[in-house]
Order: C-alpha cells, then structure tokens, then sequence
C-alpha cells in the first residue's frame, strides 16, 4: 500500500477520520457494535467510584468493538498502535510504561524515540511479541489490520481495542485506557478538565450568530477533483458545530467525499482549510481549484488554514485543536484561555 | 497448441537441453532451493533470533528434544506460532497455486490461463467484500465470515461459469473461457460497486484484493491443508489426462480419454484448491500464472513432471517472496514475487530458441 505522499496524506487524513467516526467495524476475529454507551464499562472492581476501593487489578474491560479484554496485572509494557492512545499514555502519565508505538506517533517528543512496531498500513506482530508487552492499544475501523489484532490475541496478549464515534467518546476511551494502565484517577481529573475547556471555548462562541457555513476541507485530489469533506454525524463535524460553525458535511455518515456541485450548492462562508504534513496546499491554490471561484467563501477571500492534528486526532489535545478551530470560525470573539 | 510436445525432441543443445534431459536434477535443485526458504523463513525476521533458539524451540515443540539452550516465551511464541505457521501456509498456497495454474492451463490450452481464470477471484472478492460490508460477526475456530464467504464466492463462481459454459462439444473450450470473462466482469461490477459504498471498511477489502500471510495460523494451515494437497495429488494422479488434453480434445478421445468428464473433474479439484488458498489469503498473483511456464520451459510439458515440480516451485517462491516481503516491511507479497519472479521468466523465455508454445 504505498500510495504517493499526497495521497498517503488524504488517506491518512481520512484514516484519522475514520478512527473517530462511528459505525461498525467487522472482519477478523473480533466482535464489533458495541452501542456507544457501552464503551468503557470496566469490571466491578475498577468501576468502583472511590479510589480506596479494592485493587484495581486483574480488570476485565469491555474496548469499543465490544470484545471482553482480561488486564491480569497493572501492565509495565505497553504498545501504542495509534497515535492518539500514544497521546493519552503520556498524558495520563504512563508514558515511562510504553515501549513501543506505531510510526506515526509524533507527540509528545519522548514518543518519537521509541521503537516502531506498526506503520500506517501494517503491524509487525513478531516484532510486537518479542517486547512481550500486558497490553496492547490498538485502533478499531481497520486502523489497525483486523488480522494482527486476532494473531496477538491468540497468543494470549491483551488488546484493547478503540475508536471514539464523538468527543463524549473521546473522553470515554481516555477513562477506559484510565482503567487498563491503573492510572484511573489521572484520566478522570483529564476528562474532567477537557471537557470543562471544550465547554468553555463552546460556550464563548455560543452566543455568536449567525454561524457562518463552515466547510472544514479535509483533503483535495488535483487529478479527480475530488474533495473530502467531514461525513454526517462524525467526530469532526462535532467539532466543527462546537466551535460555532453551521458544518456542511457529506451528508452521510460513510461518505466522505462531497461532490462540487453539492458544495456550490450548499455555498460555504467560509472554508477551515485543515493541514497537515501530508495535506498543505496554501489559501491561493484553494481559491484557484477549478469551480470553486463560484464559492461564497472563495470571493471572500476567507479560506483560513489551521493545523489540523490537534482537531482530528482524537486524543487529549482536543481543547487546543478546538480552540484552534473556534479561533479560526471566530477570530474576532476572545477565547478562555487554555488551561 | 502442442508445439511443446512435438518440439521435444528438437531441443537446441547446451544448458537448456542438459536441464530438460534431467528433469530429476531440476526437481532436486527446487526441493533443495524449498528446503533452504523454510530454514531461512524460519530463522528470519523483522526480530532477531539465534539460530540455535529456533532449533531449540523446533525441536522441543515437535519432538520434546531439549538440546540445553534457553529461550523467552516471546521467543519461542515468534518461532512457533507466527513464522513456522506463515513459512508453511505459503508453500501450501504457492503449492496449490502452482499446480491449479497448470491445470488451468493445461485444460484451457491458453497460456495466459491462471487459477483465476473461470472467475474465482472475482467470486472470491465479492465474497470477502460482502462479509466486509454485513454487520455480522461470525467466528468459527479461527474462520471468520471473511474466510467462509470468500471460499463460498470461489467455488460458486467457477460452478456457475462451469454450468454455463459448458465443457464439452465444438468450440467448447472457448465457450467456456468467455463465460469465465463474462461471469467475471459481472462479479468485478460488483465489486467496485461494494467497495465504492463500502467507506472506512474499503481498506479490508483491498488488502484482501492485495492478499497476504499476516493472518496464517497452525489452525488455519491445519483446515486448509487437506483440501489444498489432496486436490494437488488428485490432479497429479489425472496427469495423463491433462498431456492428453493438450493434444486437443479429439487426440484425447482417440487415447481413450472422457474429455467432458476429465477436464469437469480436473476444473473442481483445480477450483478447490484455488478457492481454499484464496480463502486464507487472500488474491495473491503471479505464482499461479509463471510458475507452471517455467517449469514447462526446464522441464517440458509432460504433465507428470510439470505437476510436482510446479508444486515445488511455487511453494518456494511464494515463501520466499514472503520472507522478503517480510524483511522489507510493508510490502504485499505479490509485489515482491513479480519484482523478483517476471525478470528470470523473462530470461528463460528469452533463452529458450526452439520457441514455446503451450
């Protein structure tokens, strides 16, 4: 699967999207469709609201494909396949613990050092063996090949399995790998914090109307013409609604490409031009691509870019992502201040 | 169409000649070549092992032998379950891909016949696709709806370009190759239209269409096995009838040979084998197609030669291009055993003089 850089990127980009988007996942070995409510439930023990409780291991926890994942003992080798749980071991102060990660875990700094066992489109399951890690983080809707998941199981290595379908989800799977690493408590003072930033910031361009209709552009094809845009009811079009913005999406929930025509149609106001190392065609190129002169957005000259990682990855830098992201819908309205 | 056969005998001389003369010699040299790919499929890998752990770990997994060296659990877990299963599921594949390519081949009397030929990949991608796309999850010892349908896909769709097209009769045999293209462009739309309408799940499907080993396991090569080698001996044991065939279907009734029959019998087994390989998998090319006309070009056409041989140099291939593929990281096999296999087929097409023909 080696796509040419650009490419890779809009793939990767969509990927990043796909990780955080809801629906099923299926293939392989592994259950799927768990209703997003039940994400992380954890066993008895560790779902007990006081911390003096009795020991928060062995735990059974339930991942985001509804699979029972057996935690015997506070795990001392982690492997991070994604780059958001890459995020929130760090963050939740278990970064000492990871001892490998997927390449494209590039935050925080300490992370980028550590040994590779998965690329964008693979895992190397012997390498991931022979760390002999007690646990293993890995990305659901196919981020992580269905196949590896199932081999690792097999020889007895825990997976838990995650994908967050909404920013509640998000949080959710900070708490549930809160729960597998032992470090509960952490995890609840983060999500308590994000989620009273993420009001904040919302809460600050709430009053602001009208809501601009926003397209957050999340990748373009040069050759086909064919733009990605966020699908119905996913991740990032929460965002975008959080931050104050009248979203335009593809209109559904497995779709993430929107046509011209319906983007005429639909007339955005203003365009969050979304880049990444990948992705990062400059306002100028956007306002030349062939049609879209006709854009309400593109005569206003108000295409602004911003750097996308913080507000598509679904990890614990998404209060900056969305301050990002309102301060660029909004740039005159004075934000709280990041925590 | 059989060129090859009547041109046996004119064979220009040197190197050529020498290796077709002795087609003992290139049998040896290809079992030693698969002899040398499990030991180094083995002992390589993205993670480093002594050679005398993995001895170690072998033999005290299969026989109970401990000959006094140490390993982790990690080690011994790498050793057994991930690289011995892999390097043995691409030789049944490369195994089973090989010999259904000579059938194929052989019964079509079309050089550019693979194990795809009637419409298996197609049926098979169309199979994989659907199980992506059902919300159902569905696993059986290790089998899930992915491997089940893809296996249902193939078959069903060499028996329904078999039922429609025919085996026997005037211009049969391209009767039913077009059947095979038709039945084929039919599955193909469909296809395109489940992985169009498929989204995020778009990337299991290509990775299937890309075929690979990642998913191999003792309990799948255990399932497969049995179908894939007992189809390869059952077509081995019909050789006969296949060199028959390629004399064109009168020659074959007048040896006294059920053409219909043989070649409706030769096209299931040959179908079985191409759909339990695919079924584990994945679409994995090339072997199939090259192989047998390799073996054809050392060894000649004769069918029971060509049968083991190919068995043996398609498991090795594959298992190399697999061990490659694995040392290169991120590669799909079938990318490596073209880059590695198409320029010594053309080579050996290229030095071959007396010209070939199927």
């Amino acid at each position: 699967m080696s796509l040419p850089d650009r490419r890779r990127g809009v793939a990767l980009s969509l990927v990043l999207l796909a990780a955080v988007l809801g629906g099923c996942s299926s293939g392989g070995a592994s259950p799927s469709v768990a209703p997003p409510s039940a994400s992380p439930s954890a066993s008895a023990a560790a779902a007990s609201p006081s911390p003096t409780e009795a020991p928060a291991f062995p735990v059974t926890l339930t991942d985001d494909e509804g699979t029972a994942v057996d935690v015997a003992a506070e795990p001392e080798k982690i492997v991070s396949l994604t780059p958001a749980t890459t995020e929130i071991l760090f963050a939740l102060g278990a970064g000492d613990r990871v001892v490998a990660t997927d390449d494209g875990s590039d935050y925080p700094e300490e992370a980028v050092a550590l040994p590779d066992v998965a690329t964008f489109s693979s895992v190397d399951v012997e390498k991931v063996v022979a760390l002999e890690p007690d646990l293993v983080l890995a990305g659901g809707l196919g981020f992580t090949p269905a196949d590896a998941i199932s081999r690792l199981r097999d020889l007895d290595v825990p997976v838990v399995v995650v994908y967050a379908p909404s920013v509640e989800g998000v949080l959710k799977d900070i708490e549930l790998i809160g729960t597998a690493t032992g470090t509960t408590d952490t995890a609840t003072t983060l999500t308590t914090q994000m989620r009273s930033d993420m009001d904040a910031i919302s809460d600050a361009v709430a009053t602001q109307s009208p809501k601009p209709r926003t397209f957050y552009d999340v990748g373009y094809d040069d050759t086909t013409g064919a733009i990605f845009a966020p699908a119905a009811d996913s991740f990032l079009a929460e965002m975008v609604t959080m931050a104050g913005g009248d979203v335009i999406t593809t209109g559904d929930p497995n779709t993430y490409e929107l046509p011209l025509e319906t983007l005429i149609e639909k007339d955005p106001q203003l365009i969050v031009l979304g880049t990444n190392p990948f992705y990062s065609p400059t306002p100028d190129a956007v306002a030349a691509r062939r049609g879209w002169d006709a854009l309400t957005a593109v005569r206003d000259d108000a295409i602004r870019p911003v750097r996308d990682i913080e507000i598509t990855r679904p990890g614990p830098r998404l209060p900056i992502g969305l301050r990002t992201l309102a301060g660029a819908i909004w740039p005159d309205v004075t934000l709280p201040a990041a925590s | 169409m059989a060129a090859g056969v009547l041109s046996h005998g004119r064979e220009a001389g040197g190197l050529a000649a020498w290796v077709r003369a002795r087609p003992l010699v290139v049998g040896i040299v290809a079992a030693v070549i698969l002899l040398i790919t499990l030991i180094l499929g083995v002992g390589l890998g993205s993670v480093r092992i002594s050679p005398a752990e993995t001895i170690g770990v072998i033999l005290s997994r299969l026989i109970g032998i401990d000959i006094g060296v140490t390993w982790s659990p990690a080690t011994e877990a790498i050793v057994w379950d991930l690289r011995l299963p892999r390097v043995l599921t691409a030789m049944l594949i490369g195994c089973g891909l090989a010999v259904a390519g000579v059938t194929f081949q052989g019964l079509l009397r079309n050089p550019l016949a693979d194990p795809y030929v009637l419409g298996t990949a197609s049926g098979a991608a169309v199979g994989a696709a659907i199980a992506v796309l059902l919300p159902v999850q569905l696993v059986l010892i290790e089998f899930g709806l992915l491997h089940g349908l893809a296996f249902v896909g193939a078959l069903g769709a060499a028996w329904l370009v078999f039922r429609l097209g025919g085996t026997g009769g005037k211009g049969g045999l391209t009767r039913l190759l077009l059947t095979g293209y038709a039945v084929g462009s039919v599955l193909a739309a469909i296809l395109t239209m489940a992985m169009y309408v498929s989204g995020v799940e778009l990337r299991q499907i290509f990775s299937f269409l890309l075929g690979g080993l990642g998913g191999s396991s003792w309990v799948r090569l255990v399932v497969a096995a049995p179908l894939i080698i007992g189809s390869s001996v059952l077509i081995a044991m019909r050789g006969r009838s296949l060199d028959g065939m390629l004399l064109g279907d009168a020659a074959a009734r007048h040896l006294g040979i059920d053409v219909s029959r043989e070649r409706g019998i030769l096209l299931a087994l040959a179908s079985m084998a191409t759909a339990a390989a695919v079924a584990i998998s994945g679409l994995i090319g090339f072997v199939g197609l090259v192989v047998p006309h390799v073996v054809r070009l050392l060894v000649g056409p004769a069918a029971h030669r060509v049968l083991p041989i190919s068995a043996i140099a398609g498991a090795a291939l594959l298992s190399a291009a697999d061990l490659g593929a694995r040392l290169v990281g991120d590669v799909p096999v079938g990318v490596v055993m073209a880059l590695l296999g198409a320029p010594f087929f053309l080579f050996l097409l290229h030095r071959s003089r007396s010209g070939y023909e199927l």
